[in-house]
Order: structure tokens, then C-alpha cells, then sequence
């Protein structure tokens, strides 16, 4: 067994990557040397183009990868000497697609399938399990079976057998993809929760608008680099780095930039903020 | 895994070049060959002969051995086996008790190896110098029914990303906590379920969209086809024909007209 906390860099940095490279079977190398320091608690939005190794650098945080090279420490320890299965309750990972992952009979016990994988008594594993329904807001669905419910619901499901194993960090692999937006709203209801009660969030998405909102920190990635690792206000006020990683900001970010002779700060990147800084140079108050 | 499911290696030899139905019916009648001839050393030629096609397509040494391997290993195994067990004729090499070893019972194991070898590596031949697109279509050709032809060419189009959603879904199971090789054989095969429903959910998920996208491209709309690109015979395809349909009609011709002992 290894204990939920251990070493001093866990009371610092939850995750610690150190140059770490990773080749696929075939040669291609899809990181190229990543550094990252995560602390508990942070909501991070991974972004970047397609193949620009988003998910290849979260799979290497919770060992489903190994680094070719460079070193992974998870709560202190290396991943290196840890099974996936017990890097799994320190770093969760729901997966893009929530059909590669339902298989129960009810979506009661598919969350509980996680929690029992990894060793808890009874009574734990039905306290995680309830927690993680309400928090995911499936009180309705207990009894449901799972793959016939919608994707929306599905992929809450998903999120929910895996917050169920307790783990500190959670990686979000473009969970809106296929949303419709009060579903999106409705989902992020959600991660904000998980992320208020002290978890790690990891998100890694396409969609600028939702960076924008919620995510406190953001890591750019283009061609297995990290090439921008910054707060929201830093990444939207470079438009040559978004657009070189093909990202394209949020229409309010593009708008400001256009204000910005009217001295309206190039990094506004949610309408709210817009509205403000409209209203706080024509002198009045919201 | 592609490389498993497909053995089909680019090239421009004549081979790669040749009508596919000419090849299929080549494979064939050399398949025959390789069962009438009794002769081991006639099969010896036989099987020279069809390792120097495989040198004309440009066959490279290690791609054949590992697409034959499997099958080298049950020739190793006739061989040592075939003559404990067929210990027929004279003379008698070797007897002790129940054991019996004959000089025609261990020429006839090497025989049946040299056959296997045979039709493995002219099958091979057909495999890797065609491509799958090729053989359905020359199958469809030679009067297969279109709607099986397209059957199999998805099966196959399909096998490699079928094999990439099984492996996304042993990686989903993995993080969340699953060891597939822990625990006692019950336990890992009620474990291997986790992974046998959503494989099988997203299968059909997959098939059910594939059937939509195939009939609003208006799938099975006429019974007759017309072809974007047609299957036309050459002079050099005639000629191939010809030649492949002697090396058979004459070794046949030989041992069932004349009784010529082959």
C-alpha cells in the first residue's frame, strides 16, 4: 500500500514532470521535453492543435504512458515505480469517449467499479459512491443503465466513476465534445464543484470560450512543447501564439483587441469583463 | 496489428502489376500442384520455383520469414513427428517395442513439410503483392456478390481501428483502477468483461452509423454497378493465364491420363 500523502515536494507540487520526451512505437516523437509543476487545487486547461501532444503528455501523468525519457513524480513519489492502478487514486483520467468506459448494469455499480478496484472497504466504496452521484447531479439515474442514457448523461457518468476513487487530480479529456451548450454550462456546474471541494483539474480542450471562464491556469502546447504556460490573461493577450498553435481566441478577445486604441486591456476574455471595462472607462458603475 | 492483418507490401514488380484475378487463379492452380505431385523431389522444384516468384516480387527475407513463421514451426513439428506415427514400408530404420521408424515414413513427413511450405508461401505470394482493395474487387469480378465483396472489404478496412478502440478501452479501465493480469483466472476473466461490453457497445455504435453514411451515399439504390476503376485483362495477363493454367493442366494431364507416376 501506498500512503495518501507522503515526501515534503507533496506539501509544494502535487505533480512534478521533469523533461520528460515520449516516443510513440512507430517514432514519432510526440513530447519533446515538458516541464510542469502542479500544485493541489489548481484548474488547468491544457490547449493546443490537434497532435500538438495534449493527450499524450496526460497520459504520461498518469502512467498509461511512460516517458521515453525525463521523470514523472506523483504526491511526491516517482511514477515511475507506481502500476497504473496505483497511480490511479492519486491521478484520475476520464476519457474522451464515455462508451470506452460504461459497461454496468446500473450507474450505480459502474461507479463503484473503480473504488472496489482499487482495494476499499464497503462502507468507503458507498460513500464515494454517493458523493460522486451528487456531485455529478445523478441522483435520478441510479438505477439507470448507463449506455442508455444520453451522451450528456454519459459523460457524467463517466466523470463520476472516477471521482469516486478519490484521487486528488482529475484529467478531463475534451469532455464537451458533442455538448450542446446547457449541457456544457450544466457539466462545468459540476467541475467547478469538484474543484472548489480541492481538487486538480486538468482540462484539455479545444474550446477557447470555456478556457476563458474557468481555467486559472493554462499550458499552450504546439509540436510536444510546452510553448505558453500562463494565467488566461497572459495567453489571450497574444494573439500570435493562439494563432501559431491554431487556436483561435474567444470572439470577445478578438473584439477587445480591436478596441484596444480605446484603451480597452487586450487580455479581456469574457463578455462580463468586457462589459466592465466598457463601463469603467466611460466613468460609470455597473 | 496492421502489419499483422495485412501483409500487402508496396511495389511495382510485375507481380504487383499483374490482373488480381489472374493471381487468385494462379494461387490456385499451383495450391493443386503442390497436392497432386507425390514426388519429394519434384515438390522440391516446385517449391524452388515459387521462392523464385517471391524473389521477382521483391519479397525481403525478414517480412517472409515473419509471415511464415507460424508456419515453419508446424513443418519443424511434421517432420520430427510424421514418422513415429506412419511408420509404413521398408526398410525399417529403427525398432524398439511400440517405436518404429521407416526410411518412406520419415521421407514422407519431409514430403508433407515440403507441401506446406508450398501453399503457405504461394498464398503468401498473393497476400503480399495485392492489395485488399484488389482482391475483393477481383473476387466481386469472378462473380462474388457485390454486397459480400463490400462485407469483407470493411472487415478488414476495420480491423486496425477496431484494434485501436480495444486498446483505448483497456487504457480507460486501467486508470480506473483494473489489472488485467492480477487475481485468479475467474476473477480477470469477470474483469475482462469491463472491457468486452464497451468494446462490443461501440462496435455496434460504429456499424449502425457505417449503415447510415453507406445508404445516404445511396447504397444498393441499382442492382447493377458501374466501376470507378474497372478490372481490365492485359495480353500480359492472358499470357500469365496461359502459362499458369499449363503448369497444372500438364502434371494433371500426366498423372490421371497417362498414370505417370508424379
Amino acid at each position: 500500500m501506498i500512503p495518501r500523502s507522503a515526501g515534503r515536494a507533496d506539501q509544494d507540487f502535487f505533480i512534478v514532470a521533469r523533461d520528460i520526451k515520449y516516443a510513440y512505437e512507430g517514432g514519432i516523437e510526440a513530447l519533446k521535453g515538458v516541464n510542469l509543476r502542479i500544485k493541489r487545487g489548481e484548474f488547468i486547461a491544457i490547449v493546443g492543435g490537434n497532435g500538438s501532444g495534449k493527450t499524450t503528455l496526460a497520459k504520461n501523468l498518469n502512467g498509461l504512458l511512460r516517458p521515453t525519457s525525463g521523470a514523472v513524480d506523483v504526491a511526491g513519489m516517482p511514477a515511475a515505480k507506481m502500476t497504473v492502478a496505483e497511480l490511479a487514486r492519486f491521478v484520475g483520467y476520464a476519457f474522451q469517449n464515455p462508451d470506452h468506459q460504461l459497461f454496468s448494469g446500473t450507474v450505480d455499480e459502474e461507479v463503484r467499479f473503480g473504488p472496489k478496484n482499487l482495494g476499499m472497504i464497503e462502507s468507503e466504496v458507498a460513500k464515494q459512491a454517493e458523493h460522486a452521484i451528487a456531485l455529478m447531479g445523478l441522483q435520478g439515474f441510479r438505477s439507470a443503465q448507463p449506455l442508455s442514457l444520453t451522451l450528456g448523461i454519459r459523460r457524467k457518468v463517466s466523470i463520476a466513476s472516477v471521482i469516486a476513487m478519490d484521487p486528488q487530480v482529475i484529467l478531463l479529456d475534451e469532455p464537451t465534445t458533442g455538448l450542446d451548450a446547457g449541457e456544457t454550462t450544466d457539466l462545468f456546474g459540476c467541475i467547478r464543484a469538484l474543484n472548489e471541494e480541492g481538487h486538480t483539474l486538468i482540462l484539455i480542450t479545444h474550446d477557447m470560450r470555456l478556457v476563458a471562464e474557468h481555467a486559472k491556469r493554462v499550458l499552450v502546447m504546439a509540436g510536444g512543447r510546452i510553448v505558453l504556460d500562463s494565467d488566461p490573461a497572459g495567453v489571450f493577450s497574444d494573439l500570435e501564439i493562439l494563432k501559431s498553435s491554431k487556436l483561435e481566441p474567444p470572439p470577445v478577445t478578438l473584439l477587445a483587441h480591436r478596441l484596444a486604441e480605446s484603451r480597452i486591456p487586450k487580455d479581456t476574455a469574457t463578455p462580463e469583463q468586457l462589459v466592465d471595462r466598457i463601463v469603467a472607462l466611460a466613468g460609470g458603475r455597473r | 496489428m496492421t502489419g499483422f492483418v495485412d501483409l500487402y507490401t508496396e511495389g511495382n514488380t510485375f507481380l504487383h502489376q499483374m490482373d488480381p484475378r489472374v493471381k487468385i487463379l494462379a494461387v490456385i492452380f499451383l495450391s493443386a500442384l503442390a497436392l497432386i505431385i507425390g514426388n519429394l523431389y519434384y515438390l522440391l522444384v516446385l517449391l524452388a520455383a515459387i521462392l523464385l516468384l517471391l524473389a521477382f516480387g521483391r519479397a525481403t527475407l525478414s517480412k517472409t520469414f515473419f509471415a511464415l513463421k507460424l508456419v515453419l514451426r508446424v513443418m519443424v513439428l511434421i517432420v520430427i513427428l510424421w514418422p513415429f506415427f506412419n511408420p509404413t514400408g521398408s526398410p525399417v530404420l529403427f525398432h524398439y517395442g511400440i517405436i518404429k521408424i521407416t526410411e518412406p515414413g520419415i521421407i514422407h513427413g519431409i514430403t508433407v513439410a515440403v507441401r506446406i511450405a508450398c501453399l503457405a508461401s504461394v498464398w503468401y505470394i498473393l497476400m503480399f503483392t495485392t492489395t485488399q482493395r484488389d482482391l475483393v474487387r477481383a473476387l466481386v469480378k469472378m462473380g462474388l456478390r457485390f454486397d459480400f465483396g463490400l462485407t469483407l472489404s470493411i472487415a478488414l478496412r476495420f480491423l486496425p481501428t477496431f484494434g485501436a478502440m480495444v486498446e483505448s478501452i483497456e487504457d480507460a479501465q486501467r486508470a480506473r483502477g483494473m489489472e488485467f493480469d492480477k487475481g485468479s483466472l475467474l476473477k480477470r476473466s469477470r474483469n475482462y468483461v469491463a472491457v468486452l461490453v464497451p468494446t462490443i457497445v461501440s462496435a455496434l455504435r460504429t456499424a449502425d452509423m457505417l449503415s447510415l453514411a453507406l445508404q445516404s451515399r445511396a447504397y444498393g439504390a441499382r442492382k447493377d454497378r458501374t466501376y470507378l476503376r474497372d478490372l481490365r485483362m492485359r495480353p500480359t495477363d492472358y499470357a500469365a493465364l496461359a502459362l499458369f493454367a499449363l503448369t497444372i493442366a500438364l502434371p494433371a494431364f500426366a498423372k490421371y491420363v497417362l498414370q505417370v507416376h508424379i
